[in-house]
């Protein structure tokens, strides 16, 4: 009978699944039924009822609890314990979490603001062969500038004579244009007019249309839907026209909006074609850049090899030696146009034009601000061991190996994390509408979410600063020896080297930035008080064109004699850049020299109503006519420049195609000026009338106490003359400040990242300050009981921080310093760095963070001995 | 099932375990549920409900002999606590009061 055995696998299948308390039972019955159902059935029928009811016992009470039950359990445990020692140390947990929260909500804004930076042009699918052609140019008598803008012919020429480009397009922004479909009449924003190839380089999306057709014949334009919207009301208008000036545009095409992050920034497009029929030879031009030039290359071209190629090629194109003195052309990638063009002057076609290096400079204070708030973590997580002394103690004691406890502890600060995690989305949800308005930026939330895999990466990152930030601590309460710790030894009492250390770097960097802030501001302040040598408050700007012209006399005029008018000029360019170079020859000894220096076209009254100073000569006056062409007036840098000496008025000069024998004069010498922003030194300059050009826009100088009354003025005046155009005006204080945008920026985002890291900083301190102090309850009291006054029972417990404080200071001190003096360089005017600024940084910081801690000192000090005594 | 009430089948098995006195364990269940009802309850299913009769409290075990039948494996013998008694007498009364209720049932006796 002991022959028969039931099916070998089936029993192992019940050894592997059955509970082994159970086995034993479980297999008898098996067994005695195997055997019975043998004699009466055969083996056959009996093994297979074995497996039948092999199968019929996989129920939950007989299966085994699976081995790693075991480690759950002991994870439940883990959480368990870390929410009530949130809850029981409130706290703790709150400067703990929060302190977390501030650094990872300012991380998450930083890197919305610098995806979104880098996010320009990052749509169009060649960006990586598109390039940029740019000139550098070298006139005597000027600056060397970067500059955008190139000949029609330059671009033109281009694929004949380099096999590496694959297509160019030029882009020309006419500007502000009137359209007019039927009777309504709409000023629209940006018009540019652009090669056939345009859609071929870039990816702005049509709507309707094809590429192909959009834009090859002249008089073609393509709008974006909103244009569409405007004057037609819907967005299906292919075929319809649009006129201009008496000619009629067809609409060959629909764009999409452009987006915000596209440098180039448009509303109606024209094919280039339109030009050429009016101006045949077109492309031939030379002599004055404004066009914009985009080349497409071919993959991988090897641009050096190809910009040593440019001077030959620009020799090619003109009958001009000299030419490749004055020009040099390089090329500028797709992807640096937006970041990297801070130092390309007439730059005009880049939307919102961005300092890349302060990306850097986010990145690195956005990485500071983390720092800060790990270390606070990890000091205030360390330094409250005794709380958790006991606990570690008895883990151990039960047979909790080392392993298990720092897994324990770095749980804790990985949930610590997560859930500063949720805290700093709420919080940079509700902040960021008021940031966007801040900086002038639309980030949104939206950005992370979106993307799943952001998403994944932010959480994999919380993840791993809890466990980086846990690390240290982990270590340090899993250390403790089981029979000190449950004896009751103190345990926490030793000053750690390591987190002094800690906090020598989060007061370091919050030292750093507090000084940076204050040298930023200062600088900014500088900027915009600095005296000029022009009066640009309440100047009131007033576009003209062709058209407008017309009535300027008139409108000056009538203006002339309201209260509230306090002058009205013209010029040819606004003040705010470098003003366009014209060449210029004048009169040295016997010799003739061509220089090009600024040169704007300007009114009789320009100097008056600008208040701008003359050093020597005399200002334009209609008495002279000779005035109207013949009279210069120059500045300071001019006369330097030159070397035209004390007697630069009266010495004869010229526009270059004057004829050498009638050249006109200087009548007068004005002190420098900057009409250009503070990062550029003063440019030559001179200043000019021609009566019979146009000007492109008003300035009008009004009464500071009657802004308002001012502006209707003009309104009701211009409304009288001017029947096309609506009335608009600019105020050149506010343009001035758009050119300082970045830098004003920036400050605003040093500003806030200082605040946030003395507030993390000083949580942390907050928070070490308690524990220290908490410890020393006992020696305070027997101090006090032997006499030592609060005060100084106070400086001995800040003797620590200050000390700390101190070195934190010598150290940040001149790292500071360098780098602060390499930012204000950018300026051609700055201010300087004045080393009590460092001293008043120090001295912030050290009054903030003893007022932080003076809440326990001074608890501490008046504490009644009695208490802290009574208990031992 | 109520932590005191008995399903129809641990009902069953308890009453098998008071009729079969001292040799009530789990194959001898089995037999005596086909013998009494001519129902075949898996073997699996007696297990299941005896451990849970005895989590519940109505049932006790220990182990007895080994026995070549089973291979020499001894063999988990229950017996009926109290606590089980009176729940059988429970459940028998009330079902009695309820048929006592409905005349019409006790009048078809077949």
């Amino acid at each position: 009978m002991s022959q028969r055995k039931p099916p070998v696998l089936a029993d192992k299948f019940l050894l592997w699944f059955c509970k082994p308390e159970l086995l034993e039972e479980v297999q008898g019955d098996l067994y005695a039924n195997f055997e019975r159902t043998y004699e009466q059935d055969g083996r056959r029928k009996s093994q297979w009822k074995y497996w039948i009811q092999v199968f019929q016992f996989i129920r939950p009470f007989a299966v085994k609890r699976s081995k790693n039950l075991n480690q759950i359990d002991m994870y439940k445990n883990y959480l368990k314990v870390v929410w009530r020692n949130m809850f029981k140390h409130k706290v703790f947990s709150v400067i703990n979490i929060s302190s977390l929260s501030v650094g990872i909500a300012a991380c998450l804004i930083i890197f919305l603001f610098i995806k979104d930076e880098l996010s320009f042009d990052s749509f169009h699918t060649k960006k990586d062969n598109v390039y940029r052609l740019c000139e550098l140019q070298t006139w005597d008598g000027t600056i060397p500038q970067k500059v955008p803008i190139t000949w029609p012919k330059m671009g033109f020429q281009l694929p004949d004579y380099f096999p590496e480009v694959k297509t160019y397009a030029r882009y020309h922004s006419w500007g502000e244009l009137l359209w007019q479909v039927g009777d309504t009449k709409l000023l629209v924003k940006n018009s540019a007019a652009v090669d056939s190839t345009f859609l071929d380089v870039f990816d702005f999306e049509l709507v309707a249309g094809t590429k192909e057709e959009a834009l090859t014949e002249p008089y073609s334009v393509l709008i974006t839907e909103q244009v569409a919207i405007n004057f037609f009301g819907s967005k299906d208008v292919i075929g319809k026209t649009l006129e201009r000036d008496g000619h009629t545009y067809d609409i060959k095409g629909i764009l999409k909006d452009i987006p915000e992050n596209s440098h180039l920034q448009f509303d109606i497009l024209i094919s280039l074609s339109t030009v050429r029929a009016d101006q045949p030879n077109f492309n031939e031009r030379t002599g004055s850049n404004y066009m914009n030039t985009y080349i497409l290359m071919h993959d991988n071209v090897d641009i050096p090899a190809m910009e040593e190629k440019f001077p030959a090629y620009l020799s090619s194109l003109v009958d001009d030696e000299d030419i490749n003195d004055n020009y040099q052309l390089f090329l500028q990638r797709l992807d640096e146009v937006h970041l990297a063009s801070v130092d390309i002057q007439h730059d005009y076609q880049n939307h919102r034009k961005f300092n890349g290096t302060y990306i850097d400079v986010f990145v690195l204070t956005g990485i500071f601000i983390l720092i800060i708030a790990c270390v606070n973590f990890m000091n205030l997580t360390a330094a409250r061991a005794n709380t958790r002394s006991k606990e570690v103690g008895v883990r151990k004691a039960i047979g909790a190996k080392r392993r298990q406890l720092v897994y324990q502890f770095i749980l804790e600060s990985i949930l610590m994390s997560v859930i500063a995690l949720m805290f700093a989305l709420v919080v940079d949800f509700v902040l960021l509408t008021y940031l966007n308005d801040l900086i002038s930026r639309e980030l949104t939330m939206l950005t992370i979410f979106t993307d799943n895999r952001l998403v994944l990466v932010i959480a994999a990152a919380t993840v791993l600063l809890g466990l980086i930030t846990g690390l240290y601590p982990s270590l340090y309460l899993s250390s403790f020896k089981v029979v000190k710790v449950l004896k009751g030894v103190d345990t926490g009492g030793k000053k750690s080297f390591f987190r002094s250390s800690l906090v020598v770097t989060q007061f370091s960097l919050a030292l750093a930035m507090i000084v940076c802030t204050f040298v930023v501001v200062q600088q900014l302040f500088f900027i915009q008080d600095k005296d000029i040598g022009f009066d640009k408050a309440h100047i009131l700007l007033v576009k003209l064109n062709g058209k407008t012209n017309k009535s300027y006399r008139v409108m000056k005029e009538k203006l002339g004699g309201k209260s509230s008018i306090l002058g009205v000029t013209a010029s040819g360019q606004r003040l705010g850049n470098n003003l366009h170079q014209w060449g210029i020859k004048i009169k040295k000894d016997t010799a003739m020299v061509h220089i090009a220096p600024s040169n704007v076209l300007v009114d009789y009254n320009y100097l008056d109503v600008y208040d701008i100073k003359l050093k020597s000569g005399r200002t334009f006056s209609e008495k002279y006519a000779k005035d109207d062409g013949l009279a210069f007036v120059i500045n300071e840098s001019f006369v330097e420049e030159f070397g035209l000496g004390e007697d630069a008025v009266g010495q004869q000069m010229g526009h270059n195609w004057y004829p050498n024998d009638s050249l006109g004069t200087i009548i007068g010498v004005a002190e420098n000026f900057n009409f250009n922003s503070l990062h550029h030194k003063v440019n030559t300059l001179s200043m000019v009338i021609h009566s019979k050009w146009n000007f492109s826009e008003m300035s009008i100088k009004l009464d500071a106490d009657n802004i308002q009354a001012g502006i209707n003025e003009v309104e009701a005046v211009w409304n009288e003359h001017v029947i096309d155009y609506p009335f608009e005006y600019e105020f050149l204080d506010d343009h001035f400040n758009e050119v300082y945008k970045s830098d004003q920026q920036m400050g605003y985002v040093i500003t806030i990242m200082a605040v946030l890291s003395i507030l993390i900083g000083c949580m942390g301190l907050f928070g070490l300050a308690a524990i220290s102090i908490e410890r020393r309850i006992k020696e305070i009291g027997i101090r006090k009981v032997l006499g030592a006054s609060t005060f100084e029972i106070l400086v001995l417990l800040s003797k620590n921080f200050a000390f700390l404080i101190a070195i934190s200071f010598l150290i940040a001190s001149p790292l500071t310093y360098l780098y602060l003096d390499s930012w204000l360089d950018n300026f051609a005017f700055r201010i300087d760095i004045n080393p009590l600024i460092f001293l008043l940084g120090g001295a912030t910081a050290f009054v903030i963070a003893m007022m932080t801690i003076s809440f326990h000192t001074i608890r501490a000090s008046n504490a009644n001995p009695v208490s802290s005594l009574r208990y031992e | 099932m109520g932590k005191d009430n008995l399903g129809e089948f641990e009902e069953l098995v308890l009453l098998m375990i008071a009729l079969l006195k001292e040799d009530a364990y789990g194959l001898g269940i089995c037999d005596e549920i086909k013998k009494q009802t001519e129902r075949t309850a898996a073997i699996g299913a007696v297990h299941a409900t005896l451990s849970r009769l005895e989590t519940k409290g109505f049932v006790e075990s220990s182990l007895g002999d080994p026995t070549k039948e089973r291979g020499g494996r001894r063999k988990r013998l229950f017996t009926l606590t109290a606590f089980g008694k009176k729940a059988l007498v429970q459940s028998r009364d009330t079902k009695v009061n309820i048929w006592t209720q409905i005349p019409e049932l006790s009048v078809n006796r077949s």
